[in-house]
Protein backbone atom coordinates (compact mmCIF):
# COMPACT_ATOMS: atom_id res chain seq x y z
CA UNK A 1 0.00 0.00 0.00
CA UNK A 2 1.03 3.31 -0.54
CA UNK A 3 1.44 5.90 1.68
CA UNK A 4 -1.18 8.63 1.36
CA UNK A 5 1.46 11.83 1.65
CA UNK A 6 3.21 9.94 -1.94
CA UNK A 7 3.31 12.06 -4.53
CA UNK A 8 2.26 10.50 -8.07
CA UNK A 9 5.96 11.04 -9.12
CA UNK A 10 6.81 9.54 -6.17
CA UNK A 11 4.69 6.75 -6.54
CA UNK A 12 5.73 5.55 -9.87
CA UNK A 13 9.50 5.98 -8.72
CA UNK A 14 8.41 3.53 -6.48
CA UNK A 15 10.25 5.37 -3.73
CA UNK A 16 9.33 5.72 -0.15
CA UNK A 17 10.09 9.71 0.07
CA UNK A 18 7.29 11.90 1.90
CA UNK A 19 5.46 14.85 0.45
CA UNK A 20 7.04 18.16 1.65
CA UNK A 21 5.01 19.70 4.93
CA UNK A 22 4.43 22.98 2.72
CA UNK A 23 3.04 21.28 -0.21
CA UNK A 24 -1.39 22.22 -0.71
CA UNK A 25 -3.53 19.45 -0.20
CA UNK A 26 -6.40 19.01 -2.63
CA UNK A 27 -9.25 21.26 -1.84
CA UNK A 28 -12.03 20.22 -0.12
CA UNK A 29 -14.84 17.99 -2.54
CA UNK A 30 -11.86 16.97 -4.93
CA UNK A 31 -12.13 14.11 -3.79
CA UNK A 32 -12.44 11.40 -6.75
CA UNK A 33 -14.90 9.26 -4.59
CA UNK A 34 -17.03 12.65 -4.38
CA UNK A 35 -16.43 13.91 -7.78
CA UNK A 36 -17.40 10.04 -9.45
CA UNK A 37 -21.01 10.37 -6.54
CA UNK A 38 -21.55 14.21 -8.29
CA UNK A 39 -21.28 12.67 -11.37
CA UNK A 40 -23.39 9.73 -11.69
CA UNK A 41 -26.20 11.62 -9.14
CA UNK A 42 -26.50 14.10 -12.06
CA UNK A 43 -26.87 11.90 -14.72
CA UNK A 44 -29.29 9.92 -12.50
CA UNK A 45 -30.92 12.64 -12.07
CA UNK A 46 -31.10 13.76 -15.79
CA UNK A 47 -31.94 10.07 -16.62
CA UNK A 48 -35.42 10.74 -14.14
CA UNK A 49 -36.16 14.13 -15.91
CA UNK A 50 -35.57 12.76 -19.06
CA UNK A 51 -37.66 9.36 -18.32
CA UNK A 52 -40.82 12.12 -17.05
CA UNK A 53 -40.69 14.22 -20.17
CA UNK A 54 -40.79 11.49 -22.34
CA UNK A 55 -43.83 10.00 -20.59
CA UNK A 56 -45.52 12.81 -20.41
CA UNK A 57 -44.71 15.37 -22.72
CA UNK A 58 -47.40 17.77 -22.20
CA UNK A 59 -48.82 17.59 -19.01
CA UNK A 60 -47.87 16.75 -15.82
CA UNK A 61 -46.20 18.86 -12.68
CA UNK A 62 -42.69 18.38 -14.55
CA UNK A 63 -44.03 20.28 -17.39
CA UNK A 64 -45.36 23.03 -16.10
CA UNK A 65 -42.42 23.09 -13.66
CA UNK A 66 -40.84 24.12 -17.14
CA UNK A 67 -43.41 26.26 -18.18
CA UNK A 68 -42.41 28.00 -15.41
CA UNK A 69 -38.77 27.92 -16.09
CA UNK A 70 -39.12 29.01 -19.52
CA UNK A 71 -41.81 32.12 -18.85
CA UNK A 72 -38.95 33.23 -16.66
CA UNK A 73 -36.35 32.73 -19.16
CA UNK A 74 -38.32 34.63 -21.95
CA UNK A 75 -36.99 38.07 -20.79
CA UNK A 76 -33.50 37.02 -21.72
CA UNK A 77 -34.45 35.13 -24.51
CA UNK A 78 -36.34 38.59 -26.03
CA UNK A 79 -32.97 40.40 -24.80
CA UNK A 80 -30.78 38.38 -26.28
CA UNK A 81 -32.77 38.61 -29.01
CA UNK A 82 -32.80 42.17 -29.43
CA UNK A 83 -28.61 42.76 -28.96
CA UNK A 84 -28.16 40.17 -32.06
CA UNK A 85 -31.12 42.32 -34.33
CA UNK A 86 -29.09 44.69 -35.75
CA UNK A 87 -26.25 41.70 -36.61
CA UNK A 88 -28.45 39.47 -38.19
CA UNK A 89 -30.13 42.25 -40.17
CA UNK A 90 -26.99 43.50 -41.71
CA UNK A 91 -25.98 39.93 -42.01
CA UNK A 92 -29.45 39.28 -44.13
CA UNK A 93 -28.85 42.38 -45.76
CA UNK A 94 -25.79 41.34 -47.46
CA UNK A 95 -27.38 37.72 -47.85
CA UNK A 96 -29.97 39.32 -49.76
CA UNK A 97 -27.42 41.21 -52.30
CA UNK A 98 -25.79 38.38 -53.26
CA UNK A 99 -28.94 35.88 -53.51
CA UNK A 100 -30.19 39.30 -55.70
CA UNK A 101 -28.01 38.65 -58.15
CA UNK A 102 -27.99 35.24 -59.04
CA UNK A 103 -31.95 35.75 -58.25
CA UNK A 104 -31.80 38.58 -60.96
CA UNK A 105 -30.03 36.62 -63.86
CA UNK A 106 -32.45 33.86 -63.04
CA UNK A 107 -35.97 36.45 -63.49
CA UNK A 108 -33.70 38.05 -66.72
CA UNK A 109 -34.10 34.60 -68.14
CA UNK A 110 -37.59 34.14 -67.12
CA UNK A 111 -38.77 37.12 -68.37
CA UNK A 112 -37.26 36.33 -71.79
CA UNK A 113 -39.29 33.04 -72.21
CA UNK A 114 -42.19 34.57 -71.39
CA UNK A 115 -42.00 37.39 -73.28
CA UNK A 116 -41.36 34.79 -76.16
CA UNK A 117 -44.31 32.90 -75.26
CA UNK A 118 -46.51 36.03 -75.00
CA UNK A 119 -48.31 34.55 -71.62
CA UNK A 120 -47.93 37.95 -70.23
CA UNK A 121 -50.86 37.34 -67.85
CA UNK A 122 -49.18 34.89 -65.43
CA UNK A 123 -46.34 37.44 -64.92
CA UNK A 124 -49.08 39.80 -63.88
CA UNK A 125 -50.22 37.15 -61.51
CA UNK A 126 -47.03 36.73 -60.05
CA UNK A 127 -46.35 40.34 -59.64
CA UNK A 128 -49.99 40.10 -58.09
CA UNK A 129 -49.05 37.33 -55.55
CA UNK A 130 -46.16 39.60 -54.92
CA UNK A 131 -47.84 42.17 -53.37
CA UNK A 132 -50.21 40.77 -51.43
CA UNK A 133 -47.74 39.59 -49.50
CA UNK A 134 -46.89 43.24 -48.79
CA UNK A 135 -49.90 43.91 -46.99
CA UNK A 136 -51.07 42.47 -44.10
CA UNK A 137 -51.79 38.56 -44.38
CA UNK A 138 -54.78 38.45 -42.30
CA UNK A 139 -56.25 40.89 -45.25
CA UNK A 140 -55.35 38.24 -47.67
CA UNK A 141 -58.37 35.97 -49.34
CA UNK A 142 -56.11 32.99 -48.68
CA UNK A 143 -56.43 33.73 -44.38
CA UNK A 144 -59.42 31.16 -43.62
CA UNK A 145 -62.80 32.30 -42.25
CA UNK A 146 -63.77 32.05 -38.50
CA UNK A 147 -60.16 32.57 -37.24
CA UNK A 148 -58.03 35.53 -35.82
CA UNK A 149 -54.47 35.98 -36.25
CA UNK A 150 -52.27 35.83 -32.94
CA UNK A 151 -48.93 37.65 -34.41
CA UNK A 152 -45.85 36.92 -32.44
CA UNK A 153 -42.29 36.27 -33.06
CA UNK A 154 -39.90 33.01 -32.89
CA UNK A 155 -37.46 33.33 -29.36
CA UNK A 156 -35.58 30.41 -29.88
CA UNK A 157 -34.62 28.11 -32.70
CA UNK A 158 -33.93 23.92 -32.47
CA UNK A 159 -31.64 23.07 -29.67
CA UNK A 160 -30.27 20.04 -31.84
CA UNK A 161 -30.11 19.72 -35.67
CA UNK A 162 -32.34 16.91 -35.55
CA UNK A 163 -35.49 18.94 -33.55
CA UNK A 164 -37.54 20.94 -36.36
CA UNK A 165 -39.03 22.89 -33.35
CA UNK A 166 -38.84 26.61 -32.73
CA UNK A 167 -40.48 28.17 -29.51
CA UNK A 168 -42.49 31.41 -29.99
CA UNK A 169 -43.67 34.17 -27.52
CA UNK A 170 -47.24 33.65 -27.19
CA UNK A 171 -49.10 30.86 -24.99
CA UNK A 172 -52.81 30.05 -23.03
CA UNK A 173 -52.88 33.69 -22.32
CA UNK A 174 -52.87 34.35 -26.18
CA UNK A 175 -55.36 32.05 -26.90
CA UNK A 176 -53.52 29.27 -27.99
CA UNK A 177 -53.71 25.75 -27.53
CA UNK A 178 -52.74 22.05 -28.92
CA UNK A 179 -52.38 21.60 -32.26
CA UNK A 180 -53.11 25.13 -32.88
CA UNK A 181 -51.64 26.16 -36.79
CA UNK A 182 -49.33 28.63 -37.18
CA UNK A 183 -48.24 30.87 -40.07
CA UNK A 184 -46.18 33.29 -42.16
CA UNK A 185 -47.14 35.77 -44.22
CA UNK A 186 -45.98 33.26 -47.14
CA UNK A 187 -47.88 30.02 -45.64
CA UNK A 188 -48.09 27.26 -42.93
CA UNK A 189 -45.38 26.54 -41.15
CA UNK A 190 -46.70 23.92 -38.13
CA UNK A 191 -48.62 23.35 -35.27
CA UNK A 192 -48.24 24.10 -31.67
CA UNK A 193 -47.25 20.90 -30.27
CA UNK A 194 -46.72 22.09 -26.43
CA UNK A 195 -47.71 24.80 -25.07
CA UNK A 196 -47.50 27.24 -22.02
CA UNK A 197 -49.09 30.23 -20.63
CA UNK A 198 -46.54 32.72 -22.34
CA UNK A 199 -44.83 30.71 -25.31
CA UNK A 200 -44.82 27.86 -27.31
CA UNK A 201 -43.52 25.00 -29.12
CA UNK A 202 -44.52 24.65 -33.04
CA UNK A 203 -43.33 21.62 -34.68
CA UNK A 204 -42.69 22.46 -38.49
CA UNK A 205 -43.29 21.41 -41.30
CA UNK A 206 -40.29 20.35 -41.86
CA UNK A 207 -40.24 17.48 -39.12
CA UNK A 208 -40.12 13.98 -40.41
CA UNK A 209 -43.55 13.25 -38.38
CA UNK A 210 -45.09 15.72 -39.92
CA UNK A 211 -47.77 15.43 -42.35
CA UNK A 212 -50.66 17.59 -43.32
CA UNK A 213 -53.65 17.05 -45.22
CA UNK A 214 -53.40 19.34 -48.74
CA UNK A 215 -55.16 19.49 -51.97
CA UNK A 216 -54.00 20.72 -55.51
CA UNK A 217 -56.70 23.96 -55.87
CA UNK A 218 -55.85 23.50 -59.43
CA UNK A 219 -56.87 19.89 -59.78
CA UNK A 220 -58.62 19.00 -56.65
CA UNK A 221 -56.18 16.20 -56.38
CA UNK A 222 -55.94 15.70 -52.77
CA UNK A 223 -52.95 14.16 -50.63
CA UNK A 224 -50.74 14.43 -47.68
CA UNK A 225 -47.48 16.98 -47.42
CA UNK A 226 -44.64 15.71 -45.99
CA UNK A 227 -41.06 16.12 -45.66
CA UNK A 228 -39.22 15.68 -49.27
CA UNK A 229 -35.47 16.15 -50.45
CA UNK A 230 -33.60 19.08 -50.11
CA UNK A 231 -36.02 21.83 -48.38
CA UNK A 232 -39.13 20.13 -50.35
CA UNK A 233 -42.33 18.55 -49.46
CA UNK A 234 -44.00 15.45 -50.99
CA UNK A 235 -47.74 15.09 -51.30
CA UNK A 236 -48.07 11.96 -50.51
CA UNK A 237 -51.11 9.56 -51.49
CA UNK A 238 -51.85 10.44 -55.11
CA UNK A 239 -53.14 8.21 -56.96
CA UNK A 240 -51.13 7.57 -60.05
CA UNK A 241 -54.20 8.13 -62.65
CA UNK A 242 -54.34 11.81 -61.06
CA UNK A 243 -53.40 15.15 -62.83
CA UNK A 244 -51.11 17.32 -61.28
CA UNK A 245 -48.61 19.78 -62.94
CA UNK A 246 -46.18 21.87 -62.36
CA UNK A 247 -46.90 24.75 -60.94
CA UNK A 248 -50.38 24.10 -58.94
CA UNK A 249 -51.32 25.60 -56.06
CA UNK A 250 -51.09 23.69 -52.62
CA UNK A 251 -53.13 24.26 -49.60
CA UNK A 252 -54.36 22.90 -46.67
CA UNK A 253 -57.67 20.74 -47.14
CA UNK A 254 -59.10 21.54 -43.96
CA UNK A 255 -62.24 19.44 -42.40
CA UNK A 256 -63.66 17.11 -44.48
CA UNK A 257 -65.69 15.19 -42.02
CA UNK A 258 -66.88 17.47 -38.92
CA UNK A 259 -66.60 13.63 -36.85
CA UNK A 260 -62.58 13.49 -37.68
CA UNK A 261 -61.74 17.92 -37.53
CA UNK A 262 -58.20 18.31 -38.82
CA UNK A 263 -55.82 20.71 -36.88
CA UNK A 264 -55.92 23.18 -40.27
CA UNK A 265 -58.14 25.24 -41.51
CA UNK A 266 -58.93 24.95 -45.53
CA UNK A 267 -57.21 27.44 -47.85
CA UNK A 268 -53.56 28.06 -46.19
CA UNK A 269 -51.25 28.01 -48.74
CA UNK A 270 -48.35 25.57 -48.53
CA UNK A 271 -46.27 25.66 -51.95
CA UNK A 272 -46.42 25.21 -55.49
CA UNK A 273 -46.00 21.49 -57.25
CA UNK A 274 -42.23 21.54 -58.90
CA UNK A 275 -42.81 18.40 -60.21
CA UNK A 276 -45.12 15.14 -60.24
CA UNK A 277 -43.61 11.82 -62.46
CA UNK A 278 -45.19 8.36 -62.38
CA UNK A 279 -42.85 5.80 -60.67
CA UNK A 280 -42.99 2.41 -62.29
CA UNK A 281 -42.16 0.83 -58.73
CA UNK A 282 -44.11 3.24 -56.38
CA UNK A 283 -47.67 3.12 -55.47
CA UNK A 284 -48.58 6.89 -55.74
CA UNK A 285 -47.60 9.73 -57.52
CA UNK A 286 -44.26 11.72 -56.84
CA UNK A 287 -45.59 15.10 -56.17
CA UNK A 288 -42.47 17.50 -55.02
CA UNK A 289 -43.90 20.41 -53.43
CA UNK A 290 -41.59 23.90 -53.04
CA UNK A 291 -42.69 25.35 -49.63
CA UNK A 292 -44.12 29.12 -49.73
CA UNK A 293 -42.71 29.44 -46.33
CA UNK A 294 -39.03 30.22 -45.55
CA UNK A 295 -38.10 27.73 -42.77
CA UNK A 296 -34.56 29.10 -42.51
CA UNK A 297 -35.57 32.80 -41.50
CA UNK A 298 -38.55 32.16 -39.48
CA UNK A 299 -39.30 35.49 -37.30
CA UNK A 300 -43.08 36.95 -37.17
CA UNK A 301 -45.25 34.07 -37.26
CA UNK A 302 -49.36 34.37 -36.66
CA UNK A 303 -50.88 31.47 -34.91
CA UNK A 304 -54.27 30.96 -36.10
CA UNK A 305 -57.11 30.85 -32.70
CA UNK A 306 -60.56 29.76 -34.10
CA UNK A 307 -63.15 32.72 -33.37
CA UNK A 308 -66.33 30.64 -32.38
CA UNK B 1 -11.72 27.85 -6.65
CA UNK B 2 -14.59 29.32 -4.65
CA UNK B 3 -18.35 30.23 -4.45
CA UNK B 4 -17.51 33.30 -6.85
CA UNK B 5 -15.50 31.07 -9.10
CA UNK B 6 -18.90 29.19 -9.25
CA UNK B 7 -21.26 32.06 -9.30
CA UNK B 8 -19.06 33.49 -12.54
CA UNK B 9 -19.02 29.94 -14.16
CA UNK B 10 -22.99 29.39 -13.78
CA UNK B 11 -23.28 33.44 -15.01
CA UNK B 12 -21.12 32.57 -17.92
CA UNK B 13 -22.99 29.31 -18.67
CA UNK B 14 -26.65 31.19 -18.60
CA UNK B 15 -25.71 33.80 -20.75
CA UNK B 16 -24.16 31.46 -23.13
CA UNK B 17 -27.49 28.69 -23.43
CA UNK B 18 -29.50 31.94 -23.55
CA UNK B 19 -27.48 33.13 -26.57
CA UNK B 20 -26.94 29.24 -28.00
CA UNK B 21 -31.09 28.89 -27.92
CA UNK B 22 -31.83 32.76 -29.67
CA UNK B 23 -29.36 33.29 -31.93
CA UNK B 24 -26.18 30.95 -32.98
CA UNK B 25 -28.56 27.70 -33.34
CA UNK B 26 -30.01 29.70 -36.20
CA UNK B 27 -27.12 30.77 -37.85
CA UNK B 28 -26.42 27.60 -39.91
CA UNK B 29 -23.22 28.12 -42.20
CA UNK B 30 -23.17 24.78 -45.21
CA UNK B 31 -25.22 22.83 -42.69
CA UNK B 32 -23.22 23.29 -39.61
CA UNK B 33 -24.01 25.61 -36.73
CA UNK B 34 -21.85 27.48 -33.74
CA UNK B 35 -22.61 25.90 -30.35
CA UNK B 36 -21.46 28.80 -27.76
CA UNK B 37 -22.28 26.62 -25.17
CA UNK B 38 -20.20 24.01 -25.86
CA UNK B 39 -17.46 25.76 -26.49
CA UNK B 40 -18.36 28.00 -23.00
CA UNK B 41 -18.84 24.85 -21.15
CA UNK B 42 -15.30 23.24 -22.30
CA UNK B 43 -13.70 26.42 -22.04
CA UNK B 44 -14.90 26.01 -17.91
CA UNK B 45 -13.90 22.65 -17.31
CA UNK B 46 -10.38 22.63 -19.04
CA UNK B 47 -10.00 25.92 -15.88
CA UNK B 48 -11.74 24.87 -13.33
CA UNK B 49 -11.59 21.05 -13.80
CA UNK B 50 -14.07 17.77 -13.95
CA UNK B 51 -16.42 19.14 -10.90
CA UNK B 52 -17.07 22.02 -12.40
CA UNK B 53 -17.59 20.47 -16.00
CA UNK B 54 -20.36 18.21 -15.26
CA UNK B 55 -22.18 20.70 -12.71
CA UNK B 56 -22.25 23.29 -15.49
CA UNK B 57 -22.90 20.91 -18.21
CA UNK B 58 -25.82 19.51 -16.14
CA UNK B 59 -27.01 23.33 -15.78
CA UNK B 60 -26.49 24.62 -19.53
CA UNK B 61 -28.75 21.85 -20.79
CA UNK B 62 -31.10 22.45 -18.14
CA UNK B 63 -31.70 25.86 -19.58
CA UNK B 64 -31.77 24.56 -23.20
CA UNK B 65 -34.18 22.51 -22.74
CA UNK B 66 -36.50 24.69 -20.87
CA UNK B 67 -35.75 27.10 -23.12
CA UNK B 68 -36.85 25.53 -26.11
CA UNK B 69 -39.38 23.61 -24.15
CA UNK B 70 -37.87 20.61 -25.41
CA UNK B 71 -37.60 16.95 -23.58
CA UNK B 72 -36.33 17.94 -19.60
CA UNK B 73 -32.80 16.36 -19.27
CA UNK B 74 -31.66 15.06 -22.78
CA UNK B 75 -28.99 17.92 -23.09
CA UNK B 76 -28.23 18.02 -19.42
CA UNK B 77 -27.17 14.20 -19.78
CA UNK B 78 -24.89 14.85 -22.45
CA UNK B 79 -23.47 18.16 -21.57
CA UNK B 80 -23.08 16.45 -17.95
CA UNK B 81 -20.62 13.51 -19.38
CA UNK B 82 -19.12 16.08 -21.95
CA UNK B 83 -18.13 18.23 -19.13
CA UNK B 84 -16.96 15.68 -16.96
CA UNK B 85 -14.86 14.31 -19.53
CA UNK B 86 -13.15 17.66 -20.37
CA UNK B 87 -12.70 18.60 -17.09
CA UNK B 88 -10.76 14.95 -15.97
CA UNK B 89 -8.47 15.87 -19.47
CA UNK B 90 -7.93 19.51 -18.00
CA UNK B 91 -6.72 18.33 -14.63
CA UNK B 92 -4.51 15.34 -16.46
CA UNK B 93 -2.64 15.45 -20.05
CA UNK B 94 -4.39 18.69 -21.25
CA UNK B 95 -2.91 20.47 -18.30
CA UNK B 96 -1.45 23.56 -19.37
CA UNK B 97 -1.32 22.61 -22.72
CA UNK B 98 -1.75 25.41 -25.84
CA UNK B 99 -3.76 23.04 -27.61
CA UNK B 100 -5.74 22.06 -25.45
CA UNK B 101 -9.19 24.04 -26.13
CA UNK B 102 -9.08 23.70 -29.39
CA UNK B 103 -8.89 19.80 -29.63
CA UNK B 104 -11.34 19.81 -26.71
CA UNK B 105 -13.87 21.59 -28.81
CA UNK B 106 -12.77 19.90 -32.03
CA UNK B 107 -13.20 16.39 -30.13
CA UNK B 108 -16.47 17.17 -28.07
CA UNK B 109 -18.34 18.56 -30.89
CA UNK B 110 -18.23 15.18 -32.39
CA UNK B 111 -18.85 13.42 -29.71
CA UNK B 112 -21.82 15.71 -28.68
CA UNK B 113 -23.39 15.48 -31.71
CA UNK B 114 -22.84 11.39 -32.02
CA UNK B 115 -24.48 11.07 -28.24
CA UNK B 116 -27.50 13.58 -29.28
CA UNK B 117 -28.36 11.64 -32.65
CA UNK B 118 -27.49 8.01 -30.30
CA UNK B 119 -30.16 9.06 -27.94
CA UNK B 120 -32.31 10.80 -30.42
CA UNK B 121 -32.60 6.82 -31.72
CA UNK B 122 -32.77 4.97 -28.18
CA UNK B 123 -35.94 7.50 -27.46
CA UNK B 124 -37.36 6.34 -30.80
CA UNK B 125 -37.52 10.17 -31.98
CA UNK B 126 -36.20 10.90 -36.16
CA UNK B 127 -32.59 10.70 -36.00
CA UNK B 128 -31.08 11.42 -39.48
CA UNK B 129 -27.38 10.94 -39.36
CA UNK B 130 -27.05 12.39 -43.13
CA UNK B 131 -27.47 15.63 -41.96
CA UNK B 132 -25.67 15.33 -38.52
CA UNK B 133 -22.21 14.01 -40.65
CA UNK B 134 -22.76 17.09 -43.54
CA UNK B 135 -23.02 20.04 -41.05
CA UNK B 136 -20.37 18.21 -39.05
CA UNK B 137 -17.14 19.96 -40.70
CA UNK B 138 -18.51 23.29 -40.86
CA UNK B 139 -19.77 23.18 -36.96
CA UNK B 140 -16.28 21.83 -36.22
CA UNK B 141 -14.81 25.28 -37.75
CA UNK B 142 -17.46 27.36 -36.58
CA UNK B 143 -16.84 26.18 -32.64
CA UNK B 144 -13.23 26.43 -33.57
CA UNK B 145 -13.48 30.14 -34.41
CA UNK B 146 -15.77 30.57 -31.26
CA UNK B 147 -12.80 29.01 -29.26
CA UNK B 148 -10.27 31.74 -29.12
CA UNK B 149 -12.71 34.51 -27.83
CA UNK B 150 -14.67 32.44 -25.67
CA UNK B 151 -11.74 31.15 -23.85
CA UNK B 152 -10.02 33.88 -23.73
CA UNK B 153 -12.60 36.01 -21.93
CA UNK B 154 -13.50 32.31 -19.72
CA UNK B 155 -9.94 32.99 -18.72
CA UNK B 156 -10.24 36.35 -17.85
CA UNK B 157 -13.06 35.64 -15.53
CA UNK B 158 -11.90 32.58 -14.28
CA UNK B 159 -8.16 32.65 -13.77
CA UNK B 160 -6.10 29.40 -13.84
CA UNK B 161 -5.28 27.49 -10.89
CA UNK B 162 -2.09 26.17 -9.18
CA UNK B 163 -1.52 22.87 -9.23
CA UNK B 164 -2.48 21.63 -6.39
CA UNK B 165 -5.95 22.95 -6.41
CA UNK B 166 -6.66 19.83 -9.37
CA UNK B 167 -7.26 16.66 -8.69
CA UNK B 168 -4.23 14.81 -8.06
CA UNK B 169 -5.97 11.46 -9.12
CA UNK B 170 -3.35 11.77 -11.66
CA UNK B 171 0.41 13.28 -12.20
CA UNK B 172 2.00 14.07 -15.14
CA UNK B 173 5.43 13.01 -14.94
CA UNK B 174 8.61 15.54 -16.05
Amino acid sequence: MASRDRTARVAVLGTSVQRSRNERRPPRGRNPQVRRAILLGLVLLALVLLTISFRSPTSGALHSVQGYGATALKPFQVAADRVARPFRDGYDYLSGLTSAKSENAKLRRENRQLRAQAVAAVDAERQLAELKTLVRFEELKTFPNQYRAVNTTVISFPGTPFAQQVTIAAGTNSGLRLNTPVVTADGLIGRVTNVEPNTAQVTLLTDPESSVPAIDVTHGVSGLIRRGPRGTFILDRVPKEAVVKKGDVIVTRGTIDRRLPDYYPRGIPIGDVLSASPSDIATFLTVQVTPYAHFDSLDVVAALIPTK
Amino acid sequence: MSVLDGLKAAALLFVAAIFQVSIFSQARVLGGEPDLLLVTLVAVALLRGSLFGCVGGFFGGLIVDTATLAKLGLTSLVLTLAGYWIGRYGETTGRDRAHAPFLSVAVITVLYAACVLILHFVLGEPAPAGPLFRGLVPSIVLNLILTAPVYALVRRLLRPLDRGDYATEVQLLG
